[in-house]
C-alpha cells in the first residue's frame, strides 16, 4: 500500500454474544403468562413474572420487594449481591447474598451462585446456566431483576427457589409445569423467518 | 418517588400473555417485550434487535438513542410519547393526567419503559419510528383487554395493607 492510499476499512465481523448469556436477538419469545409470589414475610417478598421462552431457554422478572425501610439493613438491597460481591473473604456465601435458582424434573438446576463471567474462552457450558440480564432499582423498597436461563426444561416440575437468609427468607418453593414454558417457547416465531439458522 | 413514576412496589404485575414486534426492517427490529401490569400502569421493554449478520461495527452512535420514538395510543385518543417535553415535578403531590410515559432506561438496545395509566377496552397503538437507523413509522395493535385482565391479575403482597395509589 503505498503513502497516498486510504487505510483500509476494518472488515465487519457479525458478531453475536454466545447462546448461554443471553436470549437470541432474532426471536420474538412466547410469553407464559403466570404470576408467582415465591416468598412472603411480614417485611419482604420475592415475586416472579414474564416468562419469556425461546428455543434455547427462557428469561423471567424477579421482583423484590421491601415492605418499608429498615435500618442498618444492607443499602443495595442484595440485587447487585447476585454478581459476586457477597462472596465473604471465607469463601462462604454471605447471608445477604439473594440465592435464586431453578431445578428441572430430571435433576439439573442453575443457580446464581454457579455463574460464569469468562464466556468468550472455553466451551459452552452444558445447560441450564442463569445469567443475570438486567436489574433496576428504585429506592431501597423495590428492584427488578431479569435472569435469562440457557436451556429448556424436560416435561415435569419446574421449581423456582430462592433463599435469603439476612431477610429472613428461608429455602422456599414454588413449582408449574414445564409444559408452559415448552409450549411458549414452540410459540416464539422468528424475525426474520426468511433467514438461514446460524 | 411518586406513585405515578413506577409501579407500586407492594404488588406482583400481572403478565400480557404476547410478545409485540413493531417494527421490521431488513437490518432492525423493535420488540415491545415483558409487558406487565399494575392497577396504575405497565411497564415493558422496549428492545432494539439487529440482524445477527450486522457487523460489529453497525451500532448507532450515543447521539441517536434518544431518537428512538416511541408513542403509545389510546382508543379513546389519549396518547404519550418518549419525546423531549415537560416532565411533572417529581415532588409534585398532584398526579398528572394519564397516560404519561417515561423511559427510564435508554441505549443501543432500547429501553425499559413505565407508562402511567390504564387503556380504556379498545384498541391500544404501539408505534415507533428511528430514522437514523432507517426505520419507518411502524406500529402495532394490542386488545387493550389483554392489559386490563393483567391488571386484574396484579397480586399484593401484603394484604392487610392498601396497595400504593
Amino acid at each position: 500500500m503505498s503513502a497516498s492510499e486510504p487505510p483500509e476499512e476494518p472488515p465487519e465481523i457479525a458478531f453475536r454474544r454466545p447462546a448461554c448469556v443471553e436470549p437470541p436477538v432474532d426471536v420474538v419469545p412466547g410469553i407464559v403468562p403466570v404470576e408467582l409470589i415465591l416468598a412472603r414475610t411480614p417485611q419482604r417478598a420475592i415475586g416472579l413474572s414474564g416468562i419469556r421462552a425461546y428455543p434455547t431457554g427462557f428469561g423471567c422478572t424477579l421482583h423484590l420487594r421491601l415492605r418499608e425501610d429498615i435500618p442498618g439493613e444492607q443499602s443495595n438491597f442484595g440485587a447487585f449481591n447476585m454478581f459476586d460481591d457477597g462472596v465473604d473473604p471465607a469463601g462462604e456465601f454471605a447471608d445477604y447474598y439473594l440465592r435464586f435458582g431453578v431445578g428441572f424434573a430430571d435433576g439439573r438446576k442453575a443457580t446464581n451462585l454457579h455463574q460464569r463471567h469468562d464466556f468468550d474462552e472455553g466451551p459452552a457450558p452444558d445447560p441450564p446456566t442463569l445469567w443475570l440480564v438486567r436489574w433496576e432499582g428504585y429506592d431501597r423498597l423495590a428492584w427488578e431483576v431479569n435472569v435469562w436461563i440457557y436451556g429448556l426444561p424436560p416435561p415435569g416440575a419446574l421449581a423456582f427457589v430462592c433463599e435469603w437468609p439476612a431477610r429472613g427468607i428461608p429455602e422456599s418453593r414454588v413449582e408449574i409445569d414445564a409444559g408452559l414454558v415448552l409450549e411458549a417457547a414452540a410459540r416464539a416465531a422468528p424475525v426474520w423467518p426468511d433467514q438461514p439458522p446460524p | 418517588m411518586p406513585a405515578w413514576s413506577r409501579g407500586p412496589v407492594d404488588m406482583v404485575p400481572g403478565v400480557v400473555p404476547v410478545a409485540l414486534l413493531v417494527a421490521r426492517t431488513d437490518t432492525h427490529a423493535v420488540l415491545i417485550d415483558g409487558l406487565l401490569v399494575y392497577p396504575t400502569g405497565f411497564d415493558f421493554d422496549l428492545a432494539v434487535r439487529r440482524h445477527p449478520g450486522l457487523g460489529r461495527h453497525h451500532h448507532p452512535d450515543p447521539d441517536v438513542w434518544h431518537e428512538l420514538r416511541l408513542e403509545v395510543r389510546f382508543a379513546d385518543g389519549r396518547r404519550a410519547d418518549n419525546g423531549p417535553g415537560p416532565w411533572p415535578r417529581p415532588d409534585d403531590d398532584r398526579p398528572p393526567d394519564p397516560p404519561l410515559l417515561y423511559q427510564s432506561v435508554i441505549g443501543p438496545d432500547g429501553g425499559h419503559v413505565w407508562l402511567w395509566g390504564l387503556p380504556p377496552p379498545g384498541p391500544l397503538t404501539f408505534a415507533c419510528q428511528w430514522p437514523a437507523e432507517r426505520i419507518p413509522p411502524s406500529q402495532v395493535e394490542l386488545d387493550a383487554r389483554l392489559v386490563l385482565d393483567a391488571a386484574a391479575r396484579a397480586t399484593t403482597l401484603w394484604a392487610d395493607q392498601a396497595p400504593s395509589p
